[in-house]
């Protein structure tokens, strides 16, 4: 039946509430919260958020009877049709019958109910990719004679002409000195690596790579590679059927040599430093090769193209380019279109011949990540303004539609990528994700990646604690620890201020999981910088953030973020949770994209050619904007209404002095 | 009605063509909104867009030129109510009033003294603008004399009488020269009117007692029946209110409701002001008029010492708030310094400075602060954009003369760029490099354990 | 003869709260006069459009120890009274000061090291020599200001003093010494609407009613950042009335403190000749940074020099004339 929403109820009344499927029951005073009810009779729901309906963790379904909701924040409109309701935000209004799911219920429940999770998938394709750039070609060679003495090389060109209609194929030197044996010891019969042109000359001419004898694998592969300031990640696709083989990822070992982008251009000064960044960056990538490589039992020579897509700075050093004047006004950089180089070159653990693509960039701060981002989201193709932000170190964001495009930067630092942090970490098994404070004990309760014991904190992580510090008030909207001797795990330690959100012995590591002050300051300037940004973006085409039809958020927060709390801390603008959609790691998934698919290697070419690009730096307007984002969660509150809402609501309050007055500013000659 | 980027692009080509040297469309569009580029430079625009985009460009306040070549005077051509919200142009021009009633002596002593005052400040010559010829006695002959020996400085000229016979011998003394022709009111103004028209002069208008919708309808007669374009407003308001209250009407009137007939300068004679029976009072209200709309400002009491606060507070309104917020380069001295103090530097972003001079200030200890040319960037945006690195600061601190004046060679960076300590002692031979707290509010313990 | 002029009031929805400073003997205090400011709901003196029911006053700073680095015009306008607060104090009263703003400088550690007990006593006996409101400046500088500020709070109980600064690195305990004794709290920020506003939002969020707080922007000196502190008062301006609720607090500006620590008022010797005679120049040096910051919402005006005082009283009188304009 359905459950009434009755607004008087009759106070005091005895009511006898059943539980199922256990059978207990007790009788409470109508008005009595279900949750305390569910507590007299022995039963207990899990708590996270103390009581305040903002973890969804203590749904229950009332079958029969009525009840009264103080707030349905979690649940559908349908949930609540169905009976589902919270226990510790329902009051008992008459007889009840009740059921309890089993706890692995309720979670999923409470994840699935919880409209402001947004997953990503893996990888997208093409709809019809159309041929791959390289193929393995069988052929059945004719074996010469002394009638037929024409040379291994004319021959093999020959049967490629006359069985797949490869004409003018240009053998790689590596292919040529192994043709005669390969030929031979295949018994004639071998399959032809060939190259049929690439994104520059799709028309060719053609390449031979490579001539295998048909005993051996013939699969050929590509890789996808995202270059990111802090993380690297590589993704081994199949070239013929574009299927995703194996992925991998890992620190961006130029770290130690700086943390952001201008660090890493200072510290490349030097040619010889310039080369060891180089080198730094190939080393961590073919790490990650050789251990697909090494699980999927493939030979390096079968992958035999590369596409790459990372920030400016990032293409120039993995390239070797001067990176200098990227960092100087007028912020210059090399190229925007890099050409194709040998894999051999680079020194890149594939094979030597295969052709390296490095994506397009648009500007000195933004790159071929965000080109591949931009060609993953797909908003160059659609009429709807779309905001698209990539939440990674350098905070890069593109604003538009299928008529225009315009990209900023804004250095947001690596916060949200788990670097920069004492316990933070990338988003992987053992990252805390998602946290919740019982406002009145300041305990949090935590889950991680794959349910392991907590090693750190990813950013979704960061984004969801920093969310619940604000709402209890562990810190103020500054960002600074305010509850003062409310906890022992608001604490001073040598890094200052600190809140402990696991103790050592419940951690992997076995030690204090923290935030301290500083990461919050950090993460704070992070999100100012990002919402900064998309702020100036806007309203440098005369659009307010509010105009913005569609945000698709890009970043490596793992498969989910939490776009309640992320609105929460002023991260994401305040709009219907339903504009916003997560993509994940867009920097790889339109790489790889580019490499399975040459219309859309096309597209990247396009979109770069007409995304007109912003400099900040030079923008006044940018800092103004910084300094009012930096404040949970905006300086001025009136963008974040539904903020404004839950705090109040979680403090029990009428909004704060932040609060703007009803009505619009006829007379606002100013601002 | 002011477009923008978004919607100048909708009317370009969208060719991308980069013929106009940007890269995209909308790129040159966003720089015809800021008006930074003219829209000329597109070579494909169609006539339909010139013309609408032309129309609206046009200025709500119209300039006026007082004077010609090396002595012109520009005023008006203002677009905003506040200087934050774009920026002021033209500054007000400053004037003094000289009397027919002086003798020879005591005139041409005090034009000498106004023509010849020249301070600088921060790198600019500050100067008066020129002198208001009062019209003391009715008489032709001493006006003409006296306007005429005005017109032999390098000074812009405002010629008072009620008389149109007085100010013709004025105007014919200095052909050429159009000064302003104070004033046309409602009983006078054909006269006057048809004398700026002959001799190509502006003209002030006067109302009464801020009546500005008097003051319209005599600037509507005037423009409708005279064809004089150059008008000057005087609402007749004296005192404190009443002239803020006459000016901003005409301000807000010009550039929020377009109403072209109070588009027009204004100015101001403080000395006249109910009240203003002194210096301080005088310069009081004229310090009034420059920060709140005053174009030109005739004052009646010569004093270096006002004239400099003055000249000072009108180059504080008029620079441009568009500008990274920034303070001058070079050595601060912070509570008195000695020999033995602590030498810090920073940038001259203005946040940056304020921040760090406060805090050593409240540190109650003395130190030196060097403020390096970062073109108003902070300590972290300088140090990645190359503003603020080791070379910058070497140079800074032996431009700066502080050597002379400290005995130690002691100089402490902020925390932000610890990374070019290396480097900085390589420009700075024999120099210790200090690394500091990476926020101002460390500065404090810092100084202390510096010192301990 | 006349034309139609199009109407140019603005219709402001917000409105500057109203901030009374000092309490009289039927509200709990000694003071004999109270001062009331902000209320209005327009742009400063523009009385066509809409009300400005309280007229900003001057105040007049004091220091609990004679100052040692002052221009010599100061030391010699001021004479002995300036190694004893009281007497400064009444002496300011006298001169026209309409609320006192009391320094407590001797509590910094380079500069006395002082403590509780004498900041109560020196609270005291400025509280006893005078009848008008009393502002409490600690030292600045975050230990002693706390320590200060607290026992000042404590010992004028019930005055509805106003203590100061308030800063975003301290604003807790200010705030709850101000809470704990009924005082208000001068909140202070670094010429930036943004940090101004955060400040306050601070402050909200620990319940401090809006009618204990005054703000002070920072003030920048003529000749050194007068034009920041003008914009950002405008603005701060604008957006209250625009009905910012966060910016609605009356506006308290140092504008003596700034404009003595110019070089131009510092010294008379060894400086251009151009720049005119020293003392007019820096009485008119005080005068024109408080007129012009008065011209952007100043309600509170801090002065250093007693003959700058009946200067800009005359000019606020000025402003405050409700002449009709058509």
């Amino acid at each position: 039946m359905a459950v009434g929403e009755e607004r008087s109820p009759d106070n005091g009344r005895p009511c006898l509430v059943r539980f199922e499927p256990s059978g207990l029951s007790v009788t409470v005073p109508a008005g009595t919260l279900l949750g305390d009810a569910l507590a007299q009779a022995g039963l207990s729901v899990p708590l996270p958020c103390g009581g305040q309906g903002r973890c969804g963790r203590c749904v229950v379904q009332v079958r029969e009877g009525p009840v009264r909701r103080r707030s349905a924040l979690r649940l559908s409109e349908a949930d609540i049709a169905a009976g589902w309701a919270l226990a510790c935000q329902t009051l008992v209004s008459g007889d009840l019958t009740v059921w309890i799911p089993p706890a692995e219920e309720r979670v999923l429940r409470a994840e699935a109910g919880d409209r402001a999770e947004k997953s990503a998938p893996e990888v997208v394709l093409c709809e019809e990719a159309g041929p791959p750039w390289v193929a393995a070609y069988p052929l059945a060679v004719e074996p010469p004679s002394m009638s037929d003495n024409t040379p291994d090389l004319e021959r093999v060109q020959r049967e490629l002409a006359r069985q797949h209609g490869l004409r003018e194929v240009r053998p790689t030197l590596p292919a040529l000195s192994k043709l005669p044996s390969v030929l031979r010891d295949g018994d004639w019969k071998v399959a032809a690596v060939v190259e049929r042109g690439d994104w520059t000359t799709p028309a060719g001419p053609s390449r031979l790579l490579d001539v295998r004898p048909t005993h051996t694998d013939q699969r050929v592969f590509g890789l996808a590679i995202d270059i990111g300031t802090t993380t690297v990640c590589v993704y081994l696709g199949d070239l013929s059927t574009g299927a995703l083989v194996a992925h991998a990822s890992a620190f961006n070992g130029q770290i130690e040599r700086g943390e952001d982008v201008i660090s890493r251009i200072i510290y490349a000064r030097q040619p010889e430093r310039a080369q060891e960044l180089k080198e730094r960056v190939v080393g961590t990538i073919n790490a990650l090769i050789d251990s697909m490589v090494e699980r999927e039992g493939l030979s390096p020579d079968q992958i035999v193209c590369a596409t790459v897509a990372g920030n400016t700075t990032m293409t120039h050093l993995f390239l070797g380019l001067e990176p200098h004047y990227i960092r100087l006004e007028p912020y210059i950089p090399a190229a925007g279109r890099f050409p194709p180089v040998p894999a051999g070159q680079l020194g890149l653990h594939m094979h030597p011949e295969g052709l390296v693509d490095c994506l397009p960039a648009v500007g000195a701060y933004v790159g071929g990540d965000i080109t591949a981002g931009v060609l993953r989201s797909g908003m160059h193709e659609q009429e709807a303004v779309t905001l698209f932000i990539d939440v990674g170190t350098n905070g890069e964001m593109v604003l538009g539609n299928a008529d225009w495009l315009i990209a900023c930067a804004c250095s947001a630092g690596p916060a949200f990528e788990g670097a920069g942090a004492v316990s933070g970490m990338p988003a992987v098994p053992g990252a805390v994700e998602q946290v919740w404070i019982d406002p009145r004990t300041l305990e949090p309760t935590w889950t991680t990646i794959g349910g392991e014991p907590p090693l750190g904190i990813c950013g979704s992580g960061m984004i969801s604690l920093l969310g619940e510090m604000l709402v209890t008030g562990v810190i103020d909207k500054s960002g600074r620890l305010a509850a003062d001797g409310r906890s022992p795990r608001i604490r001073v330690s040598e890094e200052g201020p600190e809140y402990v959100v696991a103790w050592a012995e419940a951690t992997a590591r076995g030690r204090d999981i923290v935030l301290t002050e500083t990461d919050i300051q950090n993460l704070l300037r992070a999100k100012a910088a990002i919402y900064a940004g998309a702020t100036v973006l806007c309203e440098s085409v005369g659009l307010a953030i509010t105009d913005v039809e569609r945000v698709l958020i890009g970043g490596g927060f793992g498969k989910h973020i939490d776009v309640e709390k992320a609105i929460l801390i002023g991260l994401l603008p305040d709009m219907p949770w339903e504009r916003f959609t997560y993509l994940g790691n867009t920097s790889i998934q339109g790489a790889y994209l580019a490499l399975t698919c040459q219309e859309a290697r096309a597209r990247v070419d396009e979109l770069a050619a007409k995304m007109t690009y912003l400099e900040l730096s030079a923008d006044n307007r940018f800092m103004e904007a910084f300094t009012s984002a930096l404040f949970i969660p905006h300086t001025d509150e009136s963008l974040f209404p539904s903020v404004q809402e839950s705090l109040a609501r979680a403090r029990g309050s009428e909004p704060g002095p932040g609060a703007r007055s009803e009505g619009s500013s006829e007379g606002g000659s100013g601002d | 009605m002011a477009l923008s980027g978004l919607a100048i692009y909708k009317m370009l080509p969208q060719t991308n063509c980069k013929e106009c040297g940007f890269p995209t469309c909308l790129a040159f569009a966003m720089k015809l909104a800021a008006r930074q580029v003219e829209l000329s430079a597109c070579p494909y625009v169609s006539e339909e867009t010139k013309a609408q985009l032309d129309s609206a460009a046009a200025p709500p306040i119209r300039l006026i030129a007082l004077g010609r070549d090396s002595h012109k005077l520009e005023v008006g051509n203002e677009t905003v109510i506040f200087r934050h919200e774009k920026t002021f142009y033209h500054q007000p021009g400053l004037f003094y009033r000289l009397s027919t009633a002086l003798g020879d002596q005591e005139f041409s002593g005090l034009l000498d003294q106004i023509a010849s005052y020249q301070v600088e400040r921060v790198g600019v010559a500050l100067r008066v603008d020129g002198v208001a010829i009062q019209d003391a006695s009715g008489s032709a002959e001493t006006f003409a004399k006296r306007v005429a020996q005005a017109a032999e400085k390098e000074l812009a000229l405002i010629l008072i009488s009620a008389d149109p016979a007085v100010m013709e011998a004025g105007l014919k003394a200095v052909e050429g020269r159009a000064p302003l022709v104070y004033a046309a009111t409602a009983e006078n103004w054909e006269k006057m009117a048809a004398l700026a028209h002959q001799y190509g002069a502006p003209l002030a208008v006067r109302g009464k007692d801020g009546d500005l919708e008097g003051l319209a309808a005599l600037v509507q007669e005037i423009t409708s029946k005279a064809k004089a374009e150059d008008l000057v407003l005087d609402p007749g308001t004296r005192g404190w209110a009443d002239t803020l209250a006459a000016f901003t009407k005409i301000r807000r009137a010009a550039i929020k409701k377009n109403f072209r007939s109070l588009g027009y300068p204004v100015i101001a004679f403080p000395g006249e002001g109910a009240g203003a029976d002194s210096l301080e009072m005088e310069t009081m209200l004229a310090a009034q008029a420059i920060d709140k709309y005053g174009s030109l400002i005739v004052l009646d009491r010569f004093d270096k010492a006002a004239l400099y606060s003055l000249l000072t507070l009108r180059q504080n309104i008029y620079t441009d708030p568009q500008k990274p917020i920034q303070v001058t380069p070079g050595l601060y001295e912070i509570s008195s310094p000695n020999a033995d103090s602590p030498l810090l530097v920073t940038t001259n972003f203005s946040l940056t400075y304020f921040s760090v001079a406060g805090e050593v200030e409240g540190s109650g200890r003395p130190a030196w602060l060097l403020v390096t040319d970062s073109e108003g960037m902070s300590v972290l945006t300088a140090w990645a954009a190359g503003k603020f690195d080791a070379e910058r600061i070497a140079k800074a601190v032996r431009a700066s003369g502080v050597t002379e004046r400290i005995k130690h060679q002691k100089i402490v960076i902020p925390g932000f760029v610890a990374s070019i300590s290396g480097e900085l002692e390589e420009e700075l031979a024999g120099w210790e490099i200090l690394v500091g707290p990476r926020e101002a509010i460390g500065i404090p313990s810092f100084l202390r354990q510096m010192a301990a | 003869m006349s034309a139609a002029v199009p109407d140019v009031k603005e219709i402001w929805n917000g409105r500057i709260v109203e901030v009374t400073l000092g309490a009289g003997p039927d509200q709990g205090g000694t003071r004999r006069t109270t001062v009331t400011v902000g209320g209005q709901n327009t742009l400063p003196f523009l009385h066509f459009e809409g009300q400005m029911p309280h007229k900003p006053v001057v105040a007049v700073e004091v220091r609990d120890q004679a100052p040692d680095d002052w221009s010599e015009l100061l030391v010699q306008a001021w004479g002995d009274v300036l190694s004893d607060p009281a007497a400064w104090a009444a002496r300011a009263e006298e001169l026209g000061a309409e609320v006192i703003a009391l320094s407590l400088d001797s509590a910094h550690p380079e500069r006395g090291d002082t403590g509780a007990k004498e900041a109560r006593s020196t609270v005291r006996r400025v509280l006893e020599a005078t009848g008008i409101p009393l502002i409490v400046y600690g030292p600045g500088q975050p230990d002693k200001d706390n320590e200060v500020l607290v026992a000042a709070a404590e010992e004028a109980a019930g005055e509805r003093i106003a203590l100061g600064n308030c800063e975003e690195k301290n604003y807790r305990t200010i705030v709850a010494a101000a809470l704990a004794n009924d005082q208000l709290v001068i909140a202070k920020t670094p010429i930036d609407v943004n940090l101004a506003k955060q400040l306050n939002v601070l402050i909200g969020d620990m319940r401090l009613s809006r009618d204990h707080i005054i703000m002070d922007p920072t003030t920048g000196a003529l000749g050194y950042g007068l034009e920041y502190t003008y914009s950002v008062m405008e603005r701060v301006r604008l957006a209250a009335l625009s009905g910012d609720a966060a910016l609605q607090q009356p506006m308290i500006v140092t504008a003596g403190y700034e404009a003595w620590r110019a070089k131009e008022t510092r010294t008379g010797e060894g400086v251009p000749a151009e720049w005119g005679d020293w003392r007019t120049r820096s009485l008119l040096w005080e005068a024109n940074t408080a007129v012009t910051l008065l011209e952007t919402g100043a309600d509170i005006v801090v002065l250093r020099h007693p003959d700058v005082i009946p200067l800009v009283k005359q000019a606020i009188e000025g402003l405050m004339q409700d002449s009709p304009v058509a």
